[in-house]
Formats: structure tokens, C-alpha cells, sequence
């Protein structure tokens, strides 16, 4: 198998997005149809507001941090496709950052390589960045905060960690797992903790004993009685300060707009406009009326339900955690819009070196199925958008089908996913040395 | 369609209004944008409110208009109105065509759309299609929340700056004013089928400025429009079924809930051991 040098591979990225940068402006000059994404025109237009000194919140939906605007303002000064650029960085960066998590936990060079190509050559992603989306910042500083936990570095992780919640909120699931990983029972003082090698996935020997008993019953009292240690403490304190600091001094200089546009809209958002969300039709048939308690508690349980779940299961194995909490947190969220799929798509890197699925044909099939219920959906979505049918019903039943496609695949690959903790337990260095040693 | 002249129910206004130079620095009799000093005093958009606005806040202006104007004012020949796209961005079309003894060739012609409340017109859009010169002018006024469904926001004014050009034969006293307002529809209320959204005949100015740069003299004269009106504006716009409550809010959450099962009951048994 011929080797990908990675440097080349990520420079080919790099141009290629430059390149597509250059496109998408002739199109937005020449075609009816813009190439840039309307997001874009609101940042812009905010960014343009905040450099006239003005709150970026008079631009109507403009529902982010004043940070975005912040980076944002060269677009009136030195070029509008300032920030297009800015967020192909930040794509590129995240290629970077995959090959590095995969590289610290042992992943073989042509294995990382190819793992990392699935997110630089994925044509929704590089699409995302060069059409102006931000999401792009998000995921690399996700990756970058799983980096410096990798590497013992709570200080950083848990500042970057506080930022990118106050960037976008949704960061707030990983939360506690991140607090379930700093368990003590990893950590030897003065020590960076021991990582597992992903050629270690395949082990056979009596470390599944302790590890059943990690597992199961002890787990939750030994997470309860360990629950306040140092690097917990720290990482919590820390990552609130930088949250409540950037919070705090975006309301000094905004006010309640900003708190209700970048904060409060998207913790009570219900959309009744149709997206890939199955409560889009419930949510449109009942906004004439207030939704009961036990409506917005019906619609809350399965959420929270799979995240517990998924976390306390887990959070050991920390990027497949967030992978599956973000793509059940997607499935499951009131509203679904196609850029939210990218706080997955930069997580499946990573834990595809661990994943029995092969390509051929499992992984083709489940691939083909989820794009194929997207597309379905994407039909029925024109037909009423954009041909001013009426199709609600179709639509909505379009939604069920593509949740249905979304568990299939989740499950699919947690049933197929060799579960590989972050650290290796101190206990079992002490047995692997003890059994070195007979 | 055609619709006769005693149907026309709706307030049609052609009136002029001598611009006053900003960069003399004076002020101008009219403000920049007609429809701004009627949503100063109001929040909500009424049709008659708003015709009673600008008969009297706009027709009280203090200017004089300029004798030969006030004695042959600008006739309405012809209004044409289409929809045109389909689905939920459309654009409404209006085609104008004036007669005047008097060349206008400076002044521009001002069209405020009183939009029903299924229909908004993205104020952004519009800055956009401003930046291309596509318009002179263009604002919005009223509910600037784009994203609500029409039974909870309030209706809005779209008002657009345009040129003028001269009419198909050059030597004739005809001018004509075309616009394409680029509209999205709202959410509209619970129904069966689609809800109709019709719209109103447009309110019609014509701002000029002085050839003489006599900046005191401006003016308005408000009067009833005339001549054949051609429309074609209904939109039909789909709308959710409420018989379909029941079932979509069963079917809605129990997939919820066996999709979240599925994926608990997997987790819990899919071994965290190799």
C-alpha cells in the first residue's frame, strides 16, 4: 500500500479550499445562486457593525458570540473572504489535529493518514469552510481540548473548554465525561498518564477482570467517592471562569441582546419551520398553543436519557464518547440543520481505527443509507420550499425515516466499535509489569 | 386580471415630492424614506392608519410644489402586478407605466408595498439587491423577525427607491417604473390545503428634485391612482393540517422513545471489554 505523505496531502487540502474560496466568489458574482452560505452574509454583516462600533445584534439573526464578529471584522477592511479563509484554516487545522490524536494514541502513519483524508476530502466539510460556515473553529478547538487531555494538560483543555462552550453551547455534553476521564485511578503524581496504543485493542489477558469490575458495579460509587480531585476541581473552575469572563464581559458590551440571541435563543429554540428534526411538524402543528410541561418533558427524556447512557458507558474512551453524544445529541435535538453535522464528522476520525466495520460492504451500505435518507428527506424538503407543495405530512414522516437511519448506524457502530479507554488504570501497569516480571 | 375602477378599493397615491439635497444641507420636507415617520408613532401596520398617514403627516408638508407640476401632475397609465417563481421565495413583480407633460427625468419613483402578514421581505436582501444597484433604495419597516410563522408576527412596509425609464417610444410623454421585490412566505396559520395570501395595490410617489436646485420648494400631492390594473398575486402558501396533531405527536414521540431505547439498550450491553 502506497504511502500518503501527509504533508503534501494537507497542502493539496489547502489549496483546493483556496481554490474553491476563488469559485465560490465568481459564482456569487456571475450566478443567481449564491455559493456563500447565508450565515455568512449575517457574520459578515454583524463583523461590519461591531468595526463601525455598533452591537453586532442589530443584525437580525445574528445569534453568536461577539467573538465570531470579533474575528470577523478584516472582512470589511481587508477583504470579504477574510473569514471564508479563516474557517478553511481552521478545517485544515482539524485534519492536522485528527492525525496527531490518532498519531498520540499509536495509530499507525498510513492507517492515520487515510482516517484523516475522510474528513479533508469529505465534500460536505470542505464545503462547509469554504462557504463560510464557522463551525470549523469549533471542531478544531474540540480537538485541540482532547489533544491536551491526552497530554495532561487541564489548564489549557479546560480554558479552550470554557471558550468553545461560550462560542456554542452545545460543547456543554462533553462536559461530563471530561470530568469522568480525570479519574484519579489514571493519574500518577508527577506523572503524565500512560495512553492506550490502538495496538493494544486486541488484549487478551487478565486485565479484563479488573476492567469488568471498573465496568460494573463499583464504577458509580468509586466515580462518587473520586469525584472531587484536583484536576476535576481545576478543570471545572477554570473552564467556568473563561465561560462567565467571555459571557460576562459579551453582556457588559451587548446587553440582553446578546444574552438572548447567542445564549438564551438556542437553549429554547423551537424551530415550527421544517428541518431534519422529527418534532419540526409536532412543533409547527402545536405553536399556536403553549407546549405543555409533559410535552417539552416527553421531548427532553430520550435526549437525556442517551446521553447519560452514553457517557457513563463510555467516557473512558473519550473520542468515541463524544462521537456517539454528538450524533445522538443531533438525532435527537429539536432542530437539525445540515451544518450540525460536522460536530460528528470531525469526531469519526478518529475513532474509525478501532471500528470493525469494513468499508466493503458494511460501512459503504451504512454510508449509502444515511445519504440516502438525507436525500429523501432533501426531496420533500424542495417539493415545499422551493415548488410550494404541500407535503408537511411526507416531510415529516422523511424526518422519522432519517432518525431511524441515524439509531441504525449509531448502533451499528457501537456494536462494532473495540472499546479503547484514553489512559491505561495505574492498576494495570502494575499488572502488566507484575506479569513482565514472572 | 383585469379589475375595474370601482372595484379599486385600495388606496393607489401618486404624488410628487421635490427632493431637497442633503449636501446643501438642508432639511428635507419629505424624509428619506416615507413610510419611517408613520412606524415612529405606530408598532403595528393599518391599512387605513397608514392612508390617513399620508394624507395628512405627508400632504402637510409646508413645501410648494412648482406651478406646472401642480397643474399637470403625472397620470397613472397602467399597473401590472405578478407573482413570479414558485414554492416559498417568490418574487412580486410591478410594472408602472406614468404619463407626463413634463420630462421626469429627475426624479426617482418611490413604491411602498403594505405586505400581508403571511409574507415578509428580508431587509438584508434588499441592501444586497441595493449594492448591485438593482434599487436606488430599500427598506423595510414593521416586524423585522424574519423567522416567526405569520399568526405570531406583525405585518411590514416594504419601501423601494427606484429610477425611471422612459417608455417604449422615446418621443412619447410616457415613463415607466418595473421592480421585482424579492418576498418569502411565513409559516402560515393551521388549515387544510394552502392559505391565500393577497396583496394590496401598491402606494406609488414620485420624489424630484429641483432643476432649478430651488431647494425650498418641495412637495406631495396625494390623489386617487386611475387607468387599468392588471394583478395576478395570489400565493398560495401550504399549510399544516391540524387533523394531523394526533397522529404526528404519537408517532413523533414513540419513535423517540424507541429509537433512545434501542441505542440505551445497546450501550448497556455492548461489551466496554475486547
Amino acid at each position: 500500500m502506497a504511502v500518503v505523505n501527509f504533508c503534501s496531502l494537507l497542502l493539496f487540502s489547502a489549496v483546493f479550499r483556496v481554490l474553491l474560496i476563488i469559485y465560490g466568489e465568481w459564482q456569487d458574482t456571475h450566478m443567481e445562486v449564491r455559493y456563500t452560505d447565508v450565515d455568512y452574509l449575517v457574520f459578515s454583516d454583524a463583523a461590519s457593525l461591531m468595526a463601525s462600533g455598533r452591537s453586532p445584534y442589530e443584525r437580525s439573526t445574528y445569534r453568536y458570540s461577539p467573538l465570531l464578529a470579533f474575528f470577523l471584522m478584516p472582512n470589511s477592511v481587508i477583504h470579504p473572504a477574510w473569514g471564508k479563509f479563516l474557517f478553511s484554516a481552521s478545517d485544515v487545522l482539524v485534519g492536522l489535529l485528527i492525525h496527531t490524536i490518532l498519531k498520540l494514541r499509536g495509530v499507525p502513519e498510513n492507517l492515520s493518514t487515510y482516517c484523516t483524508m475522510v474528513w479533508l476530502f469529505n465534500p460536505f466539510t470542505f464545503t462547509i469552510g469554504t462557504r463560510g460556515n464557522c463551525e470549523p473553529i469549533v471542531c478544531a478547538i474540540i480537538l485541540w481540548i482532547i489533544i491536551c487531555l491526552m497530554n495532561d494538560n487541564i489548564f489549557q483543555a479546560a480554558f479552550w473548554y470554557g471558550l468553545v462552550v461560550h462560542l456554542r453551547i452545545y460543547p456543554i455534553i462533553y462536559a461530563l465525561p471530561i470530568v469522568l476521564l480525570l479519574d484519579p485511578r489514571h493519574f500518577e503524581s508527577g506523572k503524565k498518564p500512560k495512553l492506550t496504543a490502538w495496538s493494544f485493542r486486541n488484549i487478551k489477558s487478565g486485565q479484563i477482570s479488573s476492567s469488568k469490575k471498573f465496568a460494573g458495579e463499583s464504577h458509580f460509587w468509586l466515580t462518587l467517592r473520586n469525584i472531587f480531585t484536583w484536576r476535576r476541581i481545576i478543570f471545572g473552575l477554570i473552564s467556568a471562569v473563561v465561560f462567565f469572563i467571555c459571557t460576562g464581559i459579551s453582556f457588559y458590551l451587548y446587553g440582553w441582546d446578546f444574552l438572548h440571541e447567542a445564549l438564551l435563543y438556542h437553549l429554547t429554540r423551537t424551530d415550527p419551520r421544517h428541518n431534519f428534526s422529527i418534532y419540526f411538524y409536532h412543533i409547527y402543528l402545536h405553536y399556536e398553543q403553549e407546549f405543555t410541561v409533559m410535552e417539552k418533558l416527553i421531548s427532553f427524556l430520550p435526549q437525556i436519557l442517551v446521553q447519560l447512557v452514553l457517557v457513563f458507558r463510555f467516557s473512558r474512551d473519550l473520542p468515541f464518547c463524544f462521537f456517539t453524544q454528538t450524533l445522538a445529541f443531533v438525532a435527537f435535538n429539536k432542530v437539525m440543520t445540515a451544518q450540525y453535522f460536522v460536530w460528528f464528522f470531525c469526531l469519526l476520525p478518529l475513532i474509525l481505527p478501532w471500528s470493525k466495520i469494513k468499508l466493503k460492504w458494511q460501512g459503504l451500505a451504512s454510508t449509502l443509507l444515511w445519504i440516502g435518507a438525507q436525500t429523501h428527506w432533501l426531496m420533500w424538503g424542495y417539493l415545499l420550499e422551493f415548488k410550494g407543495k404541500n407535503v408537511f405530512i411526507q416531510l415529516w414522516v422523511a424526518s422519522i425515516v432519517f432518525l431511524a437511519a441515524n439509531t441504525y448506524i449509531l448502533i451499528s457502530i457501537i456494536q462494532n466499535h473495540i472499546y479503547s479507554p484514553v489512559y491505561r488504570r495505574l492498576d494495570h501497569l502494575v499488572s502488566d509489569k507484575t506479569a513482565k516480571h514472572d | 386580471m383585469e379589475i375595474q375602477h370601482s372595484q379599486l378599493q385600495f388606496c393607489l397615491i401618486l404624488g410628487f415630492a421635490l427632493m431637497v439635497s442633503v449636501s446643501e444641507g438642508k432639511e428635507s420636507c419629505v424624509e428619506k424614506y416615507i413610510s419611517k415617520g408613520y412606524f415612529e408613532k405606530k408598532s403595528n401596520l393599518d391599512d387605513s392608519e397608514f392612508d390617513n398617514y399620508v394624507k395628512h403627516e405627508i400632504s402637510s408638508c409646508s413645501c410648494q410644489l412648482p406651478k406646472d407640476n401642480l397643474n399637470y401632475p403625472p397620470r397613472l397609465l397602467t399597473l401590472h402586478r405578478n407573482l413570479m417563481g414558485e414554492g416559498s421565495h417568490r418574487r412580486l413583480s410591478s410594472s408602472i407605466r406614468l404619463e407626463s407633460e413634463h420630462s421626469l427625468q429627475s426624479c426617482e419613483g418611490i413604491i411602498i408595498e403594505k405586505l400581508p402578514s403571511g409574507v415578509f421581505a428580508d431587509p438584508f436582501e434588499l441592501q444586497h439587491l441595493v449594492h448591485r444597484k438593482v434599487f436606488s433604495d430599500a427598506a423595510v419597516f414593521g416586524d423585522s423577525n424574519l423567522e416567526l410563522p405569520s399568526f405570531r408576527s406583525n405585518r411590514s412596509v416594504v419601501e423601494i427607491h427606484t429610477e425611471i425609464s422612459s417608455g417604449e417610444d422615446i418621443n412619447s410623454n410616457q415613463m415607466e417604473i418595473k421592480i421585482e421585490l424579492p418576498l418569502h412566505a411565513r409559516y402560515p396559520p393551521l388549515g387544510e390545503g394552502f392559505a391565500k395570501v393577497k396583496f394590496g395595490i401598491p402606494d406609488i410617489f414620485l420624489r424630484c428634485s429641483s432643476i432649478q436646485g430651488n431647494l425650498d420648494k418641495c412637495g406631495y400631492m396625494p390623489r386617487k391612482g386611475e387607468g387599468p390594473k392588471s394583478v395576478d398575486d395570489v400565493w398560495e402558501v401550504p399549510c399544516g393540517n391540524k387533523e394531523h396533531q394526533g397522529i404526528v405527536s404519537v408517532v413523533t414521540f414513540t419513535s423517540a422513545i424507541i429509537s433512545a431505547s434501542l441505542i440505551v439498550f445497546t450501550s448497556i450491553s455492548h461489551s466496554t471489554l475486547t
